[in-house]
């Protein structure tokens, strides 16, 4: 049973907000505090975003959209404040309202919103060519490349693949080098195998130009594996803020999320491919995990799939399991979620493991402890990644 | 009575004029009801539509008012502007539903990319809009074209039938009925038809390459 001073009531007029510290870079990029009714809707919300990427989360109808057109200009609040990068975007009090030409700021549409009767080249260069000359501060041909796009350059949007308008849309919106980068659920209408590949263009995108994202998603998965900050949503108003760990595994917040199954999505290396018969390898932190044959050469990168369910964990080393993996690490966080307990476990990357409350009270699990991760080969999916920059 | 060509380059020049007031505003009172959420939305979709179903001759006479010696306008009755006039509110709620349709077509949301890609307002209506409703919006201004070289009604009241300065073909055509002179009648009915004609098959061209929204854009252009 969770604590029950943890649990929130969620009634409109009670709400409280819990008080969860972000991270060091929440200091702001982008500061907001506005309001704006639509009709029976109304999103009242105050935050921040860092220089890094946030994702944005809640459930549908919590004012995410809604959120991010504002942020861009496309609404109008009808009252407060926001400033990006210092610069007042809107302030009611000044009757400031910049419009969305004039605010830098990229939004990537959740299926792309590319523009049918141009060429995947005037795509990307359509916002580039309205950016003044001295404000170009990302190179197109390197985000083109970066992206993987050099092949499609004279294609039209129609003969796209899902995965491929999304980097098109993507790469339209860094091409004019915007201040912040808004995408509203740019993985929506994506199958898994794509998410990996477009969730990795992301992050590399972001350690490569160091534009500030912010990322809306409805996937804790993909959260946790691209976002430094989060930001939960919901009603219309900020529930919670700070590191994705600890907000979206937070026990006041945890019904919002119980159903979506917690999946681990890490970044890995091919060290063995293996073959029709034989499992392959894949390096993850300092850990090389037993996959699935790979399908793809060693040296190779992946995104590998493991849901926090189906690992085991185990306070000593075990032996004599059929399970092909055992995999040291250290307890680095505790948090009750509902029914359960999420434990992240660092194995030179942090690894969501989900427990039961008994489970936790019976072995005794506390932070800092040294447990092994159990999982079977069976319980890993391999993912594409973006291939590796050629740069 | 004026030769067939005075008539026939008249009657052109008459609905090219009309089309020069009525396809700006056509453009924008249907950017209006599609784009905008306005109050009295209904009112303009009413008066927009009015000239369709009141007889030709109540707007000629309402123009008169408006355009002859006791109104507000006085001395541009009678004059080809004022046939052009005529034509063009007879032919605006055509052009007007036809763009309707044409915008109608037209993502939104991709209006929204292209503002937040650094485009102010014209450049969106220049780069995305236009282009993608360019099928329907070309359809709907031969409609209108049309329309206006057929008026005779609003035509005939407000702007009489003055050979060489007001008389369109269908006021030719009328006129030469009137005068039993069959094989001059006749003559301009021809031209008339062909025109029908044309129009209709390059409209027909049209819509069945596009369809009026232009959506067929998204499977690539000019396929």
């Amino acid at each position: 049973m969770t604590n029950p001073a943890n649990i929130v009531n969620t009634g409109p007029d009670t709400l409280e907000i819990p008080e969860i510290s972000g991270t060091s870079e929440m200091s702001g990029v982008l500061t907001f505090s506005f309001k704006r009714t639509q009709g029976d809707f109304s999103l009242e919300v105050a935050g921040g975003f860092g220089s890094g990427i946030t994702a944005l989360f809640g459930p549908s109808g919590s004012g995410k959209t809604t959120l991010l057109n504002c942020l861009a200009g496309l609404l109008r609040p009808e009252d407060g404040e926001i400033v990006l990068a210092g610069r007042d975007l809107y302030r009611a009090s000044s009757r400031t309202f910049v419009p969305p030409d004039k605010r830098s700021i990229g939004l990537v549409f959740q299926d792309g919103a590319l523009f049918p009767h141009m060429s995947v080249a005037r795509n990307v260069m359509y916002g580039w060519r309205r950016t003044p000359e001295s404000e170009r501060r990302v190179d197109v041909d390197y985000v083109v490349e970066l992206l993987g796009l050099g092949p499609l350059m004279d294609r039209s949007p129609g003969s796209l693949s899902g995965g491929e308008r999304q980097r098109v849309a993507i790469a339209r919106a860094l091409a004019m080098s915007p201040g912040l980068l808004l995408l509203d659920e740019p993985m929506a209408s994506l199958d898994a195998r794509l998410r990996g590949v477009v969730l990795s263009y992301l992050r590399r995108v972001h350690e490569d130009l160091g534009i500030p994202m912010v990322y809306v998603s409805h996937s804790i998965s993909e959260v946790l594996a691209l976002a430094d900050d989060a930001l939960v949503l919901s009603g219309g108003k900020v529930m919670a803020s700070g590191l994705p760990a600890r907000v979206l595994l937070d026990p006041a917040l945890g019904g919002m999320f119980q159903d979506d199954p917690v999946e681990n999505l890490l970044d890995g290396i091919v060290s063995d491919p293996g073959g029709p018969e034989a499992s392959g390898k894949v390096r993850v932190g300092s850990a090389e995990i037993v996959t699935p044959s790979a399908g793809r050469p060693a040296g190779e990168p992946v995104i590998m799939a493991l849901g926090a369910d189906e690992i085991i964990l185990a306070i000593s080393e075990p032996s004599g399991l059929s399970a092909r993996n055992v995999v040291a690490g250290s307890i680095t966080e505790l948090e009750p979620v509902g029914d359960g307990v999420y434990a992240s476990v660092d194995i030179g990357v942090p690894v969501l493991v989900a427990l039961t409350h008994g489970a936790v009270n019976e072995l005794g699990l506390e932070r800092g402890q040294d447990v092994y991760l159990v999982f079977k080969t069976s319980s890993i999916k391999l993912l594409e990644a973006a291939p590796i920059a050629v740069r | 009575m004026s030769s067939d060509l005075t008539i026939v380059f008249l009657s052109l020049r008459v609905a090219a004029l009309a089309m020069m007031f009525a396809l700006p505003i056509g453009f924008g009172l249907a950017w209006i009801l599609v784009r905008k959420q306005v109050r009295g939305r209904f009112l303009i979709e009413a008066v927009v539509s009015l000239p369709l179903a009141l007889p030709p001759v109540v707007i000629g006479y309402g123009l008169l008012i408006l355009l002859g010696s006791r109104g507000p306008f006085d001395g541009l009755a009678f004059t080809t502007f004022a046939a052009s006039l005529a034509s063009a509110i007879v032919a605006l709620p055509l052009i007007v539903r036809t763009f309707v349709v044409a915008l109608e077509g037209v993502d939104p949301r991709l209006e929204l990319a292209a503002r937040s890609l650094g485009a102010g307002p014209w450049r969106v209506l220049v780069s995305v809009t236009i282009p993608l409703a360019y099928r329907g919006l070309l359809a709907g201004s031969l409609i209108g074209f049309v329309r206006a070289l057929s008026e005779f009604g609003a035509t005939i009241v407000v702007a009489g039938n003055i050979p060489g300065r007001t008389q369109t073909l269908p006021l030719g055509i009328f006129t030469r009925i009137q005068a039993g002179d069959d094989s001059a009648a006749l003559r301009l009915v021809a031209v008339s038809i062909a025109l029908a004609i044309a129009t209709l098959v390059v409209h027909d061209m049209l819509l069945r390459r596009g369809g009026l929204s232009g959506r067929r854009h998204r499977a690539g252009f000019g396929a």
